[in-house]
């Protein structure tokens, strides 16, 4: 193979990879919506694929006022909404309050009272009638209007994070979930106790402004600070555009990164392919479990081929109908019978790792040569494997996904350790970053397989330029 | 050279086999729930089977052939998706399938389907090549259409891998639902079969083992009964000597 061709192999593969990745999310979701499991993924609200009208702030803070204006049983939780949203929808609702009416101004005015008391400028005392915090809230605008600025924001965000004095954190609290882009953005890599000093100052305030308990405690080790840092990255994943503006081109964009898809497309960017329920990375469970099924795959593709062409030769060269006949329903027979269950069944748990990788050999064995015995192309001097090749199903087409398949079973029957027992963990889970980043190693390892074989039999895999004429 | 079963006695091994099982689940049903649960997995395999068999031949024959003869988006687009197919353990999509689809007969065709598209790839590959080993090829020589003379002669030639890997449809079935009973992954509400009693086999082993026969004796007379005369040994595989290249 050509370099061009090994270009053209590895984006092939690369294309295939991008549609089994959407396929698999899809089989996850659909599997999740269909068994009605007690489980969701936490972006379970947003569309799978494809999403016609992402909402920002602008939207949920001014539908969320509203519907505070008009009072009646919608108006409570669309206040809880307002409060939540706090500083990041002040911008879109307080220039509104003087196209409102006189009581319903009054209504949205009240509501925010608790966003006044986080943001530490106002106590609940001074806002109990309607008329104080009217002009409360429009005195606000008016004086605090420009502090609502990215970049000022992103200023005080950068100052906190290098240096702790108390008026920085009070100017930050004081903008409220206004400054969450930038905080995020501040926490940067976690490497050194200096790191671990920024993450614990930017925590405290990010806690204060969400109202989410803080991930790290004061003298908190370097492991712990990651980790804070990941969890405030995995809030931001999951409600930053609740707190942002969506224009122009991240509109556009938002219409493929706020779905459910692009949210693990942009956890596993983040790097280790994103996290389990478990809180490991999906990097590392896979790591874990490649052991157990390279060495199922080993057996299954190295030993289980050999044995399968020694079996074929026997075969064919015994000159009794009797063996010959024998030899074939035995085949037959292991092919169509899954051993590992009844296997299984009378070894208890004592079935290990040596019975494992002995099934799985025995088992392709017995199916490759059921091929291989019957190969139209075993006429003249040609050896086994070259037929096994030429066949052109046990392992262009089928011998990979058949050894995969055998070693899933292996590995669910005998509760192995490897990918296909934690690919239909996850799946039964519903931990959508386990299960693509198991199940998509398992279709790396069969795209590469069947690679592989192309690589040695290219001609016969290729149709033959003049078949297109 | 050694002949292969005659027709007669292929109908008949199919035959023996078919009454044996019959006669198997008849007499086992009464005798505890397990059984019970056995003689409705024999409906159960050789309806869907057979189904599976229908719906993968349906699948499989237009576009494997049009895969080997017609135009070559043909081939690029079964590659692509025999790849996406392939490219899982077929467990986790029967997972899915099973999942997605409200009824069994619908499960059952998905399936079906996913093994057509499987045998659609298996038959191109054999007409390919048949046809690149074939050079002096007789219709085509006398002026006959690529795809006429596929349909003629290299069709049947070619479906030799393809009836093999049919002839492994209920065993197949069998594992995956076996399969999906140990990863739990099986609707709670699915039809009693084969793979519940081989996925569990610790809770009725008799009833496993008799299952695990069943399925070997219905795959041996498939293998039987589709065996293609294409198929036989030729002499050089009897171990007479070989003629020389």
């Amino acid at each position: 193979m050509n370099v061009q061709g090994a270009i053209r192999s590895l984006l092939g593969i690369a294309l295939t990879m991008v549609a089994v990745s959407v396929g698999l999310f899809w089989a996850c979701a659909t599997y999740d919506a269909r068994t009605h499991a007690a489980r969701s993924s936490p972006f379970a609200r947003l569309p799978l694929f494809f999403n016609r009208h992402p909402l920002s702030v602008r939207e949920l803070s001014v539908a969320a006022m509203r519907a505070v204006a008009q009072g009646g049983p919608g108006a409570r939780p669309a206040a809880t909404e307002l409060a939540r949203l706090g500083g990041a929808a002040l911008p879109y609702v307080l220039p509104a309050l003087d196209s409102l009416d006189p009581d319903s101004r009054v209504r949205v005015a009240l509501a925010l009272t608790p966003v006044a008391v986080r943001m530490e400028v106002a106590s609940a005392d001074d806002l109990v009638s309607g008329d104080q915090a009217v002009l409360f809230w429009t005195r606000f605008w008016q004086d605090r209007a420009i502090d609502f600025r990215a970049p000022a924001v992103r200023h005080l965000a950068t100052r906190l994070a290098e240096r702790s004095i108390a008026l920085r954190r009070e100017d930050l609290i004081h903008v409220d979930t206004f400054a969450l882009p930038a905080l995020i953005d501040a926490l940067g890599q976690v490497k050194t106790a200096a790191d671990v000093a920024r993450v614990e100052r930017l925590s405290s305030v990010l806690s204060h402004v969400t109202g989410q308990p803080s991930p790290i405690s004061p003298d908190a080790d370097l492991d712990t600070a990651r980790r804070a840092a990941d969890t405030w990255r995995d809030f931001w994943e999951l409600h930053g555009s609740e707190y942002s503006v969506l224009d122009g081109p991240r509109r556009l964009s938002a219409t493929f990164a706020e779905t459910q898809y692009g949210k693990w497309l942009a956890d596993v960017l983040r790097g280790g392919l994103g996290r389990t329920r478990a809180g490991e990375t999906a990097l590392s469970l896979i790591q874990h479990s490649l052991v157990t099924t390279l060495v199922l795959l080993l057996f299954g593709l190295g030993g289980g081929f050999s044995l399968a062409v020694v079996w074929t030769r026997f075969e064919r060269r015994s000159r009794t109908l009797a063996s010959r006949y024998a030899s074939a329903i035995l085949g037959t027979t292991l092919a169509a019978v899954p051993c590992a269950t009844i296997v299984s069944l009378f070894s208890a748990d004592r079935a290990g790792y040596a019975s494992a990788a002995g099934l799985v050999m025995l088992t392709t064995a017995a199916w490759v040569s059921r091929h291989l015995s019957r190969s139209t192309l075993s006429a003249g001097r040609i050896s086994p494997i070259a037929a096994g090749f030429s066949v052109s199903a046990p392992l262009g087409a089928a011998y990979p996904p058949f050894v995969l398949s055998a070693i899933v079973l292996v590995e669910l029957a005998f509760q192995l350790p490897g990918l296909g027992a934690a690919a239909a963990r996850a799946l039964r889970s519903g931990d959508v970053n386990a299960w693509m980043g198991t199940s998509l190693a398992l279709a790396l390892a069969t795209l590469l397989l069947r690679e592989m074989a192309e690589l040695v039999r290219p001609r016969l895999l290729a149709k033959p330029e003049v078949e297109a004429s | 050279m050694i002949e292969p079963l005659s027709l007669k006695k292929r109908l008949a091994v199919a035959a023996v086999a078919g009454s044996l099982l019959a006669f198997l689940a008849a007499a086992l049903s009464p005798v505890s729930p397990a059984f019970r649960s056995y003689a409705r997995g024999l409906e159960f395999a050789v309806l869907s089977g057979a189904l599976i068999m229908a719906v993968a031949f349906v699948v499989a024959i237009p576009l494997g052939i049009l895969a080997a003869s017609g135009p070559r988006i043909f081939d690029s687009s079964l590659r692509f998706v025999c790849d996406l197919v392939s490219a899982l353990p077929t467990v986790f999509i029967a997972a899915v399938l099973w999942a997605w689809s409200s009824r069994t007969l619908s499960y059952v065709c998905a399936l079906g389907a996913l093994r057509g598209l499987e045998l659609a790839w298996l038959l191109r590959c054999e007409a390919v090549r048949l046809e690149a080993s074939d050079h002096d090829f007789g219709p085509l020589a006398l002026g006959s259409t690529p795809l006429l003379a596929l349909l003629r002669q290299r069709l049947p030639a070619s479906l030799g891998p393809v009836v093999v890997s049919a002839s492994f449809s209920v065993a197949w079935l069998t594992a995956l639902d076996a399969a999906l009973t140990q990863a739990g992954l099986r609707p709670p509400t699915a039809l009693p079969t084969w793979g519940l009693l081989l996925g569990a086999p610790s809770r009725s082993p008799l009833a496993a083992l008799l299952a695990a026969g069943s399925v070997a004796c219905l795959t041996v007379a498939l293998h039987a009964l589709f065996r293609p005369p294409a198929l036989a040994l030729p002499a050089s595989d009897t171990g007479a000597p070989r003629p020389p290249l």
